[in-house]
């Protein structure tokens, strides 16, 4: 190793030699799709009708579009970054090659918060189906932590043996899950002769107005949550610049199908004022269809869900934690590879607990928000990192997999849509908003003022790309 | 520019550097929930009357209540009738503008900093 | 007793032999392998060999 000079200029990054046990690169666009979509579609199943309550029905539809508007941008601003910047990390090592250092340290910290914390939501989620299919059989009182623990320890143990299995895992029960949700459909929409679903009674006007709109853009969010995570997969994909760009289009595209088909099933069946704060709507919206093998398939679907979804969690926020070792922005103890299942194990290790504690002791709604807010914070990041990336490297400059279309326009659209969604965020949850804006302050700072002086300089800049237009 | 050497840090202070970020990020989650600013309250005001008609609803919105296992309409007057309060105050929401701007304003200076080191480093001074 | 009951036994063993399995192999792994080997793997280091970024 020491005869390799990582900061040699005709040497990109490390060059060849080097790396004795690096990620496996073994994933097809099919994994990626599963993981994008595995890790967002739990977002169908639970979540998202709490925009319902925060609007009414059309409230939902018009946030579910909006927010549509601002994921696709989302999926296409980084599908640009990551088809070039492949490792991974993904948008943080985005941020580091195109923003700086402090910006790719708060933008990890938001990638492991929100998945993190997302999969903390998903085995309460979890927890709680085992508990109501228990209270079906007629079992009262069900200890739910060790299912909970049984989840997240599960999931764990699958991502340390090796992201292939993984994945494919993911991709399996995230492909059942759709399935179910087009099943849901065509069954009371299409087939039954008898539909259940009575939109022209049901539906009301809006309940709060138009402010009720942007307000439920909060949990809009929540229909898409995830599907950046496509990117963390960049190091491990056999042709990064092919199949990141296909596999999180074609995942939004999935998203976009799926979220408009359950609202529609959802606010054909239940008054809003019950959608707007149910647990499980998809299970719900089964069980008013009268039919037992819907019921079942979506029971297992919901179950499927939150799996898939905390899968694809562990994978993420394990991979941003391990590329923030890697490079002494945490203690590099943490940028260790496993050299039998090449998954950053130490990573995976480390986040378990730290699951456990969120996923046992804090209130869903609790974690939920800190989710999505870490989640927003990503978001307003990439609009500014797509226009710095095309200034420093103009199109022509270096060789892009995928150049998204109508340049600067979606980052635009993007950060607009984010100032909409902060002021739906501050509507009901502003304390929460400042509590989060404060840590990533006070962490920035503790950053740059300390934890900082333990990076190497140049040995971050790992990209084979020409000097940056302006330095 | 001479390269820049980073320190070798001892494993007890690698250690201390995750503790004060978990405790950080504990912090955060849990202080708004101490203080008792969590979550956005309801507040619902069920008629004194309480019948289906009286809370809007119409015979199929019944039909499904009842589904659902809302029985009679005293059952779901309250889930019917309970409203968020989205009033704010001018203050809070320049606070937030603020807060948000600042932060952003903050890491992107500090990063450019950083970011110029690192090029110039990188491929050499101009 | 019935079988919810033993489902939740049956779930906190499993938990306990996953996470078993993991402390163990990590320890062994981290016995058998020199620090350097487990940390070398360099971010870039295949977009470096594969990817051309001259157009």
């Amino acid at each position: 190793m020491s005869d390799t000079d990582i900061t040699s200029t005709e040497m990109d990054g490390m060059g060849p030699g080097g790396t004795k046990v690096g990620l496996a690169r073994v994933l097809g666009p099919a994994h990626i799709w599963g993981l994008g979509v595995g890790i967002v579609l739990v977002g169908e199943y639970m979540g998202w009708n709490f925009s319902v309550g925060k609007g009414g029905a059309y409230a939902a539809l018009l946030a579910c579009w909006f927010a549509g508007i601002l994921y696709s941008c989302v999926a296409m601003i980084d599908s640009e970054v990551t088809s070039t910047v492949a490792a991974a990390g993904g948008q943080y090592t985005q941020a580091k090659h195109i923003i700086g250092p402090l910006m790719a340290f708060n933008v990890g910290l938001y990638l492991v918060f929100a998945y993190t914390m997302l999969e903390a939501a998903n085995a309460i989620t979890f927890g709680f189906l085992i508990d109501t299919v228990a209270g079906m059989t007629g079992h009262e009182g069900l200890d739910q932590r060790p299912f909970i623990i049984l989840a997240i320890m599960f999931l764990a143990w699958l991502n340390y043996r090796g992201v292939l299995a993984t994945l494919t895992f993911s991709l399996v029960i995230t492909a059942f899950a759709f399935c179910a949700i087009i099943a849901l459909f065509l069954t009371t929409a299409v087939f039954m002769s008898d539909s259940p679903l009575r939109h022209a009674e049901l539906m009301t006007d809006l309940p709060y107005g138009w402010l009720g709109v942007i307000a439920a853009m909060h949990f809009g969010l929540w229909y898409y949550l995830g599907i950046e995570g496509t990117c963390q997969a960049a190091e491990e994909v056999r042709s990064p610049a092919r199949s990141l760009p296909f596999g999180t289009l074609a995942g939004i595209m999935t998203l976009l199908i799926a979220a408009t088909l359950t609202w529609y099933v959802c606010v054909g069946l239940m008054p809003w004022e019950y959608l707007g704060q149910a647990g499980v709507p998809l299970f719900d919206a089964a069980r008013m269809s009268g039919s037992v093998t819907l019921m079942v398939l979506l029971g297992i679907g919901t179950m499927f869900a939150t799996l898939a979804s905390a899968n694809g969690c562990i994978n993420d926020a394990s991979r941003a934690w391990f590329a923030m070792g890697r490079d002494h922005y945490l203690p590099d103890w943490f940028g260790a590879v496993h050299p039998k299942f090449r998954t950053p194990y130490r990573a995976i290790i480390f986040l378990v607990p730290i699951a456990l504690i969120f996923a046992l002791g804090a209130p869903l709604d609790q974690v939920i928000t800190f989710s999505i807010l870490s989640g927003l914070l990503g978001y307003t990041f990439m609009p500014l990192n797509v226009i710095l990336f095309r200034r420093k490297w103009p199109v022509d400059t270096i060789k892009r997999g995928y150049e998204h279309p109508f340049h600067p326009i979606p980052a635009i659209i993007l950060l607009c849509l984010c100032g909409v969604t902060f002021f739906a965020v501050f509507l009901g949850y502003g304390s929460q908003l400042v509590a989060m804006l404060s840590f990533y302050i006070i962490v920035s700072l503790w950053f740059h003022f300390w934890r900082y002086r333990f990076v190497r300089r140049a040995a971050q800049f790992t990209m084979p790309w020409p000097r940056p237009k302006g330095y | 520019m001479a390269n820049y050497i980073p320190p070798v840090q001892g494993k007890i202070s690698q250690i201390i550097d995750v503790i004060v970020l978990l405790v950080l990020a504990i912090g955060a989650l849990y202080l708004p929930l101490f203080l008792g600013l969590a979550g956005s309250a309801q507040t619902s005001e069920v008629p004194e009357n309480v019948t289906w008609d009286a809370l809007g609803q119409n015979a199929t919105m019944v039909e499904k209540w009842n589904e659902l296992g809302y029985a009679t309409a005293t059952d779901a007057a309250e889930l019917i009738t309970s409203r968020f309060d989205y009033s704010f105050s001018v203050l809070n929401l320049l606070v937030m503008i603020v807060v948000v701007i600042g932060y952003y304003f903050i890491v992107l200076r500090f990063s450019g900093k950083e970011y110029s080191e690192v090029i110039s480093e990188k491929f050499g001074d101009k | 007793m019935d079988m919810w009951n033993v489902m939740e036994y049956a779930a906190w063993g499993l938990s306990i032999i996953f996470g078993l399995y993991i402390v163990i192999d990590w320890i062994k792994t981290d016995s058998t392998y020199s620090e350097e080997e487990l940390m070398s793997s360099r971010e870039g280091e295949l977009e470096a060999m594969t990817e051309e970024h001259t157009l």
